[in-house]
């Protein structure tokens, strides 16, 4: 028997609760909402959780971390890895398979599921669409589907090969499988380390044109209309790849996006510390960029917005720019940058939506909703808590935002029976 | 004493004009001093100072280390090539060992882009950037510009021509900043495959014709082909580079003005420039050898004088 839990006065943040936009009294037991009501009596039992500004949401997700276990434990596993979701407001993520080895047989797929069975937040394994992740065959990614993998990714390693990718497109349909795509043309981006631009000139940094990444875009487009397939766009970043994307869907292909909170809020100038931490791929891009991605949120272009998550040790980061490992950390402050790009633009329902709702829905997991007797799967959170980040839940502290205030927070998340606080 | 703005010399873009000309006016000076019989003076004495090369150099290495013995520093000196140290010890750590030895200057060569940026936020000592990858070279454009206002007067409005490769030259970059800084109006010609994208950000005219370019100017300033920075190929061969962008007598004689032509060298004769117009008196590259050991003693003293 677990303890009860009371939550006074949260705001419900779900449409598909008949709350929702109310302030209410929320009880949980069980791991099941037991009442939701203007005014629950606490017990001296009860763990309650009574502030002010409190809202209620479904679970938040994230649909593209690295937790870097099995292989690179030392820069996050799958515990620490947990913990960084948890503090960050999330119930659930999708892993990519970025291990050593990289995720493509039902073994990796298991090991994940099981190591991580019993934490709080829920970890879906994304396999790789090719062996051993080298772009070459397809990998059993009917035998990894059934042992659980959520979806099937290269990760950062695009496909380059279009014939592989037509027969990835076209396989996983027997058994209804996700394939996403992380659109980077490698022979136009090569050895780049930043958006190609006036910083980059400047810098003496190899650029990174927009256009690699919009032509596989382009090219996805089309071999998505081909096959007739499903697809994902992991991080794209340029105004380009947005208006493409916006395009497709008005003609009916069946396409999801996903940006990077990086993507948001960061642009190419920050490059000129040559602060590795703003070393990321995709690369950070102009203000132009970053307002038509704000767009694609708004009209429902880009579906979700993900933390991409890519813990590296300081060996990897300490580094002068060029020899720096791309990527940082992003589970514990996704939430507070997409409100402080979005904050004004966006509503809170939307962003609940953006942020729990569709990621689900891409990848076809129940959602989860505030009624009565349904399963426990919640984010409780406060938009306005200004904090400062400095206490790092994941392993690796590659981040530039350590040590800054920022605005809005998760304060805790209910998976289940299980509870954690998030500080 | 005057001094420099900064506490390193990174790049050009963190220094002042001031600063420029202070330095031109201390090159001055020590080059009167190194055309002296007796060529040394004790400015640095009891300073000393590592040259760092991770990248192969000899010219640049040579006039560093013959500037820092004409001011009496201390020197020593390591060479490595990028690879073995990317291998094993980080940057920040091969100096770190080098600094415990009590060295107060270090002048740095390396292959990345941001790598003295990088050193002189991770270690006590004065950085001079002798050069990292395609982003600075701030001697090299020093020496340059001093050597265009010792032979063709105030920089001011003077039309300078960078030409080659532009894309992978951190002689390039500096040689704006540097010119512009000064007044100069800059164009840049090459192949459009090593012309950057985004160059005219930095207020530069971009011509890819030589003839229409070489029309345009006063000053050329001839790069050198990087082969060992292209990964792939930029242009077919040198053959059809040469067949475009090569600059021989007949094109000069052609022109209705006497340009004067730089070179950083090491020049590839027959290559940017052939052998007689290497040797014929519109260039000045062995102007700007003379006036780079000038320019380095001036930088290395001004630094010093906040030790």
């Amino acid at each position: 028997m677990s303890q009860e839990i009371l939550i006074k006065s949260a705001k419900i943040i779900d449409q598909n609760s008949k709350f929702h936009n109310k302030k209410m009294d929320v009880l949980l037991k069980d791991g099941i909402i037991k009442k939701i009501d203007k005014n629950i009596k606490a017990t001296s039992k009860q763990i309650v959780y009574d502030q002010k500004n409190l809202h209620l949401s479904p679970g938040w997700f994230d649909m593209k971390v690295n937790f870097r276990d099995p292989g690179f434990e030392h820069k996050e596993d799958l515990k620490s890895g947990n913990n960084a979701a948890a503090t960050g407001g999330f119930t659930g993520v999708a892993c990519m398979p970025s291990t050593c080895p990289p995720v493509h047989t039902k073994s990796q797929v298991e090991y994940i599921k099981n190591k991580s069975a019993s934490m709080i937040v829920n970890v879906y394994p994304v396999g790789t669409i090719s062996y051993n992740h080298e772009g070459k065959e397809i990998s059993e990614m009917f035998d990894m589907h059934n042992s659980g993998a959520i979806a099937f990714s290269d990760d950062k390693k695009p496909i380059k090969d279009s014939g592989l990718m037509i027969r990835a497109l076209q396989y996983v349909q027997g058994f209804g499988g996700l394939i996403m795509s992380h659109p980077n043309d490698t022979s136009i981006s090569h050895n780049g380390m930043m958006n190609e631009s006036n910083t980059s000139t400047m810098l003496g940094l190899v650029g990174i044109p927009e256009i690699a990444e919009e032509i596989m875009v382009e090219r996805d487009l089309a071999l998505t209309a081909y096959t007739n397939g499903k697809l994902h766009f992991s991080t794209i970043s340029t105004a380009k790849s947005v208006a493409l994307i916006r395009a497709a869907k008005k003609k009916g292909l069946k396409i999801t996006a996903e940006i990077s909170a990086n993507n948001l809020v960061l642009d190419d100038t920050s490059v000129e510390s040559f602060d590795s931490n703003f070393k990321l791929e995709p690369p950070l891009r102009n203000k132009k960029d970053i307002k038509a991605l704000i767009k694609g949120v708004k009209d429902g272009t880009i579906d979700t917005i993900c933390s991409d998550h890519c813990p590296e040790d300081v060996e990897e980061k300490d580094r002068d720019f060029q020899d720096a490992t791309p990527g940082i950390i992003g589970l514990e402050t996704c939430f507070s940058l997409i409100l402080s790009a979005l904050g004004e633009d966006v509503s809170i329902d939307e962003i609940v939506k953006i942020m729990s709702t569709n990621p689900r829905e891409i990848l076809g997991l129940p959602l989860p909703t505030i009624n009565v007797n349904e399963r426990v799967e919640l984010t409780l959170f406060d938009p306005k808590l200004k904090w400062t980040y400095n206490k790092v839940y994941s392993k690796s502290k590659n981040t530039p935002f350590l040590e800054q205030e920022l605005m809005g927070r998760a304060i805790a998340i209910f998976n289940g029976d299980q509870v954690a606080d998030c500080n | 004493m005057s001094s420099l703005s900064g506490d390193h010399l990174l790049g050009i873009k963190q220094i002042t004009e001031a600063d420029i000309n202070l330095i031109f006016d201390t090159a001055t000076s020590f080059k009167k001093v190194i055309n002296r019989p007796i060529k040394k003076v004790p400015s640095l004495r009891d300073t000393t100072i590592a040259n760092l090369f991770f990248e192969n150099s000899t010219r640049t290495k040579l006039s560093f280390e013959l500037a820092e013995k004409r001011l009496s520093a201390d020197i020593i000196n390591f060479s490595s090539s990028s690879s073995s140290v990317s291998k094993g010890e980080t940057l920040v750590d091969t100096v770190k060992n080098i600094l415990a030895m009590k060295v107060d200057m270090v002048v740095m060569r390396h292959p990345n882009p941001g790598a003295a940026v990088f050193l002189a936020k991770n270690i006590k000592a004065k950085i001079i950037n002798a050069g990292d990858g395609a982003h600075e070279h701030p001697t090299q454009a020093l020496l340059d510009a001093y050597t265009i206002r010792e032979n063709c007067g105030d920089i001011a409005g003077k039309k300078v021509l960078i030409l080659g490769d532009i894309l992978h030259s951190r002689v390039a970059i500096s040689n704006i900043l540097c010119l512009k800084k000064l007044g100069a109006e800059v164009m840049v010609c090459g192949p459009a495959t090593l012309i950057p994208r985004y160059i005219e950000s930095m207020g530069v005219k971009v011509e890819l014709d030589l003839l229409t370019a070489l029309n345009w100017c006063d000053v050329v300033n001839t790069l050198r082909i990087q082969l060992e920075r292209q990964s792939i190929k930029y242009f077919p061969s040198i053959r059809e580079y040469v067949m475009q962008y090569g600059v021989n007598k007949e094109i000069l004689d052609g022109l209705d003005k006497e340009i004067t032509l730089l070179h950083p060298g090491p020049i590839n004769r027959g290559v940017e420039i052939t052998g007689d117009v290497a040797d014929s008196k519109q260039a000045v590259i062995l102007d700007q050898v003379e006036n780079g050991v000038a320019i380095r003693m001036a930088v290395l003293y001004l630094l010093a004088q906040e030790i």
